[in-house]
């Protein structure tokens, strides 16, 4: 609560803090009271630095294009209120982001329905998280770190795509903090160190949408190696000929891939069509993986959803 | 979040414009000007050491007037751009994009039907005007929309290219612009190109307008001393951004290359800047070629706009 000492006691004294929501690895994400409007609205604590020449480009780039964002009002990215500067150090700036505040994630969502989601309901939820996401990509950012934490589920079940666009900013705030990332939801080529593009995110949803199917994390590795050699067993191997040999330190020898158990036993209750679509999500290459809007365009969201 | 377009009379009738402005408070808007300057910079991929602009400004003042900003005028006034970069930031809340009316400019062309020369001169000539547009008031007035309709309209006048056919035309489209803008008049049209023609008349002595309007705290509303006013560091950020843009553009003509922005193609596919010969419909001074120094275009510009 002493951090949210300097939003109270500044001289913005439009937002009386609440509690501390500590949601995603950044942990820096508050609740808080609109004293105008008497309602809550989530705080989130950025750290820029200041450099020789003050505030950095990448910085005001990032923040600038959240504000654009905002104006085009999606239904499925959290809403950008408003931007306060907090206390100023010598070496960086507090600065606090006013996003909407939005109850629960969807990791709490999934918990609290213990009994599993109807095919209605997870395909909605896709087609939502995949709307948020063909959003994004269209306007050129990567979300990076899509995991079920960062989703927002409103009251009325609509999914919120947030904690995105400050990848730069953020660089800077990991490295001061140290903090441990899951690496539950990251794409090959990212455990891999390769260069990497909007395909992550794609590979995130994938996971994620298996997640809703069986309530279960997909892939729980403890280190970037043991997440490999988890998604194999899975996915299969990636041929040879598939694996960057040379840019990669790890060995495509390295990996054994026995007792292989497939999605569709993993998780019983996924149709065809389902399936489909997710091994196109989940593949290898992402060259060859599918995108935002093909996804979205993939018969599993045309079909009527058979009930399993 | 503030909206920044003015009415024509509130540009002219600025408070300072009725106050005296004592000589302490000038020095202050020097400030602000370099803070500006730096900032604009920064937010349009042109970035300026934050060094050189107090070089530069040191470069045009006299040594009497430079000492004034404190006992060691460089540390104290790169201190103070440094403050006023989060101050301005604050007050305009990252808002920093600013939409320039070429895109929309290129957009309309494409459907208006008629002689390709000509209406390739009146593009031509129009693209001129949005860059000389940059020197005036108007982004501050009007939608880059309702700009380039303005500016097409004044060039097909000026070239004698008359629209009378378009494609996607409708019964109930009175002129080829209804398409694209409503509620758009030939009254007002014509008052915009007037001031076009007239923009000298409307460039401001920024050295005695540079924001007196009392600051609000953003999120309390009240009068917040230390928040730099409001509204005119907006008009200034903004007029140096589009400034930035003819620095740029005229550094490309001195260099003998075609401004990068410029897609207008000559007859036999090759791109170019406006022809050099081709009269300048206004009294816009070019300057002569230099060695391409960026703080030598910010002396220029500076110089121009009264600023130091």
């Amino acid at each position: 609560m002493a951090q949210l000492g300097t939003v109270s006691t500044s001289k913005y004294r439009g937002y009386e803090g609440l509690n501390r929501i500590g949601r995603g690895a950044h942990g820096t994400v508050y609740r808080a009271k609109d004293k105008q409007t008497g309602k809550d609205v989530a705080l989130k604590k950025v750290f820029v630095p200041l450099t020789e020449d003050g505030i950095p480009m990448s910085t005001l780039r990032e923040i600038a294009l959240l504000r654009q964002l905002n104006s085009h009002n999606h239904p499925n990215i959290v809403k950008l209120f408003d931007i306060c500067h907090g206390q100023q150090f010598e070496k960086h700036l507090i600065m606090y982001l006013v996003f909407e505040h939005v109850e629960q994630d969807l990791s709490t969502y999934i918990e609290r329905n213990s009994r599993g989601f109807s095919t209605l309901q997870i395909r909605s939820l896709s087609k939502e998280i995949l709307d948020g996401v063909d959003f994004l990509h269209s306007n050129r950012i990567v979300h990076r770190d899509l995991k079920p934490q960062n989703l927002l589920v409103t009251h009325d079940g609509h999914v919120k795509l947030a904690d995105f666009g400050l990848a730069k900013t953020y660089d800077f705030e990991m490295r001061l903090t140290s903090v441990v990332v899951t690496l539950w939801y990251r794409a090959p080529e990212v455990l891999l160190g390769l260069p990497y593009a909007t395909p992550v995110d794609i590979w995130s949803v994938g996971c994620i949408i298996v997640e809703l199917y069986c309530l279960k994390p997909l892939f729980c590795g403890a280190t970037e190696g043991d997440q490999l050699s988890k998604i194999f067993r899975v996915l299969g191997k990636p041929r040879e000929d598939e694996w960057p040999e040379e840019l990669v330190t790890i060995k495509w020898d390295s990996f054994d891939v026995i007792n292989q158990i497939r999605i569709n036993q993993i998780c019983p209750n996924m149709c065809e069509t389902a399936y489909d679509l997710i091994m196109s999500m989940l593949t290898f290459d992402p060259n060859k993986r599918i995108t935002a809007l093909e996804a979205l365009n993939h018969p599993y969201f045309k079909e009527e959803p058979i009930n399993t | 979040m503030p909206g920044w377009y003015y009415d024509k009379k509130e540009l002219r009738n600025t408070p300072s414009a009725q106050d005296g402005i004592d000589y302490k408070t000038e020095m202050r808007y020097r400030k602000e000007a370099c803070c500006c300057l730096f900032l604009a910079g920064k937010v349009e991929e042109t970035p300026k050491k934050c060094k050189d602009i107090i070089k530069t400004a040191r470069g045009l003042l006299t040594e009497q007037k430079f000492t004034t900003f404190g006992e060691d005028p460089k540390e104290e006034m790169k201190k103070t751009v440094m403050t006023l970069e989060r101050i301005l930031l604050q007050t305009i809340k990252f808002d920093l994009q600013v939409e320039h009316p070429y895109q929309y400019l290129l957009k309309y062309a494409k459907c208006l039907k008629g002689d390709k020369v000509k209406l390739q001169k009146m593009v031509q000539m129009a693209w001129t005007f949005v860059n000389d547009s940059l020197c005036t008031t108007l982004a501050l007035q009007w939608e880059p929309e309702i700009i380039a309709v303005a500016l097409m309209y004044l060039a097909g006048k000026l070239s004698k290219f008359e629209v009378v056919d378009w494609i996607g035309r409708s019964p109930k489209h009175l002129r080829w612009w209804d398409m694209f803008v409503e509620d758009v008049t030939m009254d007002l049209l014509e008052d915009i190109c007037h001031q076009k023609k007239n923009y000298q008349g409307w460039l401001f002595s920024f050295s005695s307008h540079t924001g007196y309007l009392k600051g609000r705290d953003p999120i309390t509303h009240k009068i917040n001393t230390e928040c730099f006013q409001n509204e005119y560091s907006i008009y200034i950020l903004k007029q140096t951004q589009a400034l930035h843009l003819i620095a740029l553009h005229r550094h490309f003509k001195s260099q003998g290359q075609a401004t990068p922005a410029n897609p207008v193609k000559t007859s036999n596919g090759q791109e170019k800047s406006h022809s050099p010969d081709q009269p300048l419909p206004i009294n816009i001074k070019i300057p002569p070629p230099s060695p391409p120094m960026c703080h030598h275009f910010l002396i220029r510009h500076l110089q121009e706009l009264h600023l130091l």
